[in-house]
């Protein structure tokens, strides 16, 4: 085929033309980690998309080849009422741009759906024409998506080529919320808030992926999935390990369990920052797996800065909750819930963390005098995230488990009730809401960022740190 | 019924309005969100005070902020308006369009503050005249299709204008180096385009 590919372990091609998310669906396969069947059409195609408006002439009997295949090779058929076979169409540009880019799930799981004729694969026939015609459009859609607004936007800000296209993966669905043994998650393979060499993420239990990336439910943390399903666990943390022996470094992974069957969806290299980064190069270099010179290249003078930002100690602190850090840095205060009540207590001198459902202009007055802000919703660019940013302050956004009941304004996190006399400490760079005021580690990095120091000056000669003044 | 865009929006509710939108604020501040010059502010602050609609609030600099009973009177006189000017289609449609563009101005936002270096989301410190002057760009065109959507809107509630004055200004100041007028200030884009999300969801009767 000219512009399909079976996603597979013999698969060749370079993420120029499958997009960098179908190369990490093969580096699974090669590692022998099971991953839904589907195929990607490359870049290429994209490429005539946006030169001439339409799909290439020759793809849409790829298409039917593709789909005939991927429906042997699940025992279901795509279009039908029974045993219909559902796809994920889902972009995978050579370079991540995260978020910018259309995703349509649950594709052929449409009730009105025609019934799937008998067709033998390449054979031809109106009907056949019609029942793809929903992932041609799909397909489109994401191709398209290419060229909206934002995503340009997206580009110029990062140096991404504007001819660059993106790859389109169809896979065929695997559901987490199948039943009481089904669920979706993301994993790390360390700790990427402290780089500690111990599994961490989210899990939802009896969900689809997209509701633990939107952070439309609240996940549980990952460790509870060891519990529920021990054979899942076992075999994600043996997973990850494969991984980052692979990478030689720590690693990002997004996964579904259903009917308590392991499935990968994506993976990448885990990109740690700060105290994370360094403790990771060190504990690598430890563990054989890197030299010391490999580690001194890994972290670059601004994660140097960042390992010295102050932190929560988490091992001590009672966390609530966790949500989005949004501005780096600790803060300390009693909870108010409105800006003439954070006006009030800052007035008299006492330090106070505004709790807000999200913010809007309204609540400029309490972002101002607040010490550090938190919400129940948004992102990293969100109102309360933009502003905080502007004027410096600790804050986490997009905090699940704070609700708030709209008859009598009062909010709880984690069930507790917040008043007034609730003091939190909030950790703007891994986005701990914790109980009180906890130890607050002035240098996280501690004997790591020491050991890594003390190499660098054996490499370069000099005692300079590297943390020094940059160009 | 007349609807030639020369129609001006009652001052007793732009204030109310404001105020809504805005926030407490003070006199500089609702002088610059209303466009009402200081004595017509005064007049109207004055009345709405001993109607009981707002308050002044011993801040320093002084403030004034909407009462539960400001409150209630803004609701009733922006749905009237809405209904008055039969405008509730166009708003519609206008918003529908602000929300397309709203993620891509907090994108803008973001990038404005924070720049990935070396992979690291870092504070962007604003030495790197030629990135500032990329996303200073993209500000101008993300604001030319905002332009379009707001003369929609003020086509039926003139009020509306207000907010591409603002921006324009905001956009100028940081054009011109006042750097602070992107995200920082109280008059910055990022405040002013708050506003006006805030704005359309109140003239809506919509919650976020």
């Amino acid at each position: 085929m000219r512009w399909i590919r079976v996603i597979s372990s013999r698969v060749e091609e370079t993420a120029e033309d499958l997009g960098g998310k179908a190369l990490g669906l093969v580096l699974l396969h090669r590692l022998g980690l099971r991953v839904p069947d589907g195929f990607v059409v490359t870049a290429q195609a994209c490429h005539v998309f946006l030169r001439e408006g339409r799909l290439p002439e020759d793809l849409r009997d790829e298409f039917a080849t593709a789909v005939t295949d991927l429906e042997h090779r699940t025992g279901r058929v795509f279009g039908a009422r029974e045993r219909p076979l559902a796809v994920s169409v889902r972009s995978g540009a050579p370079v991540s741009m995260p978020g910018m880019l259309t995703t349509i799930l649950n594709l052929g799981l449409t009730p009105e759906a025609p019934e799937a004729p008998e067709a033998a694969p390449g054979e031809r026939s109106a009907a056949a024409d019609s029942r793809l015609r929903p992932l041609e459009r799909a397909v489109e859609a994401v191709f398209a998506s290419w060229n909206a607004p934002r995503a340009r936007t997206y580009r110029v800000l990062n140096d991404i080529p504007e001819d660059l296209g993106t790859a389109v993966i169809v896979q065929a669905m695997v559901f987490g919320n199948k039943d009481a043994r089904s669920g979706s998650g993301v994993a790390f393979s360390r700790d990427p808030n402290t780089g500690e060499n111990v599994p961490f993420g989210e899990v939802l239990f009896e969900r689809q992926g997209t509701d633990v990336v939107s952070g439309g439910a609240t996940t549980r943390p990952l460790h509870e999935l060891a519990e529920r399903e021990p054979a899942v666990w076992a075999e994600l943390c043996d997973a990850l390990r494969r991984i980052e022996r692979h990478y030689r470094d720590a690693c990002y992974v997004e996964f579904t369990y259903e009917a308590g069957e392991l499935w990968f969806l994506q993976v990448r290299p885990g990109r740690f920052g700060g105290a994370a980064a360094v403790r990771l190069a060190v504990e690598l270099v430890d563990e054989g797996v890197i030299e010391r010179r490999e580690a001194l290249l890994r972290v670059s003078p601004r994660h140097l800065q960042h390992a010295r930002t102050p932190r929560l100690d988490s091992a001590e602190a009672e966390i609530l909750a966790r949500g989005i850090g949004a501005c780096p840095g600790v803060a300390s205060g009693r909870v108010v819930t409105s800006s003439d009540e954070a006006a009030r207590m800052a007035a008299a001198g006492v330090p106070v963390i505004l709790v807000r459902p999200e913010t809007s202009p309204d609540d400029m007055r309490g972002l101002a005098v607040a010490t550090g802000i938190v919400t129940a919703r948004g992102g990293p660019a969100s109102h309360a995230a933009v502003v905080a940013r502007s004027m410096g302050k600790p804050a986490v956004v997009g905090v699940g488990g704070l609700a708030f009941d709209a008859a009598n304004g009062s909010a709880t996190i984690a069930d507790r009730l917040l008043t007034p006399d609730t003091v939190l400490t909030i950790d703007g760079t891994s986005g701990d809401v914790a109980a009180g005021t906890p130890r607050v580690l002035l240098s996280p990095a501690g004997t790591h960022l020491q050991r890594f120091l003390s190499w660098s000056e054996s490499v370069t000669g000099t005692t300079t740190g590297p943390a020094g003044p940059t160009a | 019924m007349n609807r030639t865009p020369t129609r001006q929006t009652d001052p007793r509710l732009l204030v109310l309005h404001a105020l809504r939108c805005a926030g407490a604020c003070g006199l500089a501040r609702l002088r610059a969100v209303t466009g009402l010059d200081a004595t017509r502010l005064d007049f109207v602050l004055i009345d709405h005070t001993v109607d009981g609609l707002t308050a002044r609030v011993s801040d320093d600099p002084p403030c004034w902020r909407l009462t539960d009973a400001g409150r209630a009177e803004h609701a009733r006189l922006i749905a009237d308006e809405l209904t008055a000017a039969g405008a509730r289609a166009s708003v519609e449609a206008a918003f529908d369009r602000f929300l397309v563009l709203n993620p891509e101005l907090l994108d803008l936002c973001t990038a404005w503050q924070l720049r990935a270096v070396d992979g690291v989301m870092t504070a962007n410190d604003h030495g790197d005249t030629a990135y500032d002057a990329r996303v200073l760009d993209r500000f101008a065109d993300l604001d030319r299709r905002a332009a379009a959507v707001c003369a929609e809107l003020s086509a039926v509630l003139p009020r509306f204008a207000r907010y591409r004055v603002r921006l324009a200004e905001a956009l100028d100041r940081a054009a011109s180096g006042a750097l602070e007028y992107v995200t920082d200030s109280t008059t910055s884009y990022h405040t002013v385009w708050a506003e006006w999300h805030e704005d359309l969801l109140l003239t809506l009767g919509k919650s976020r």
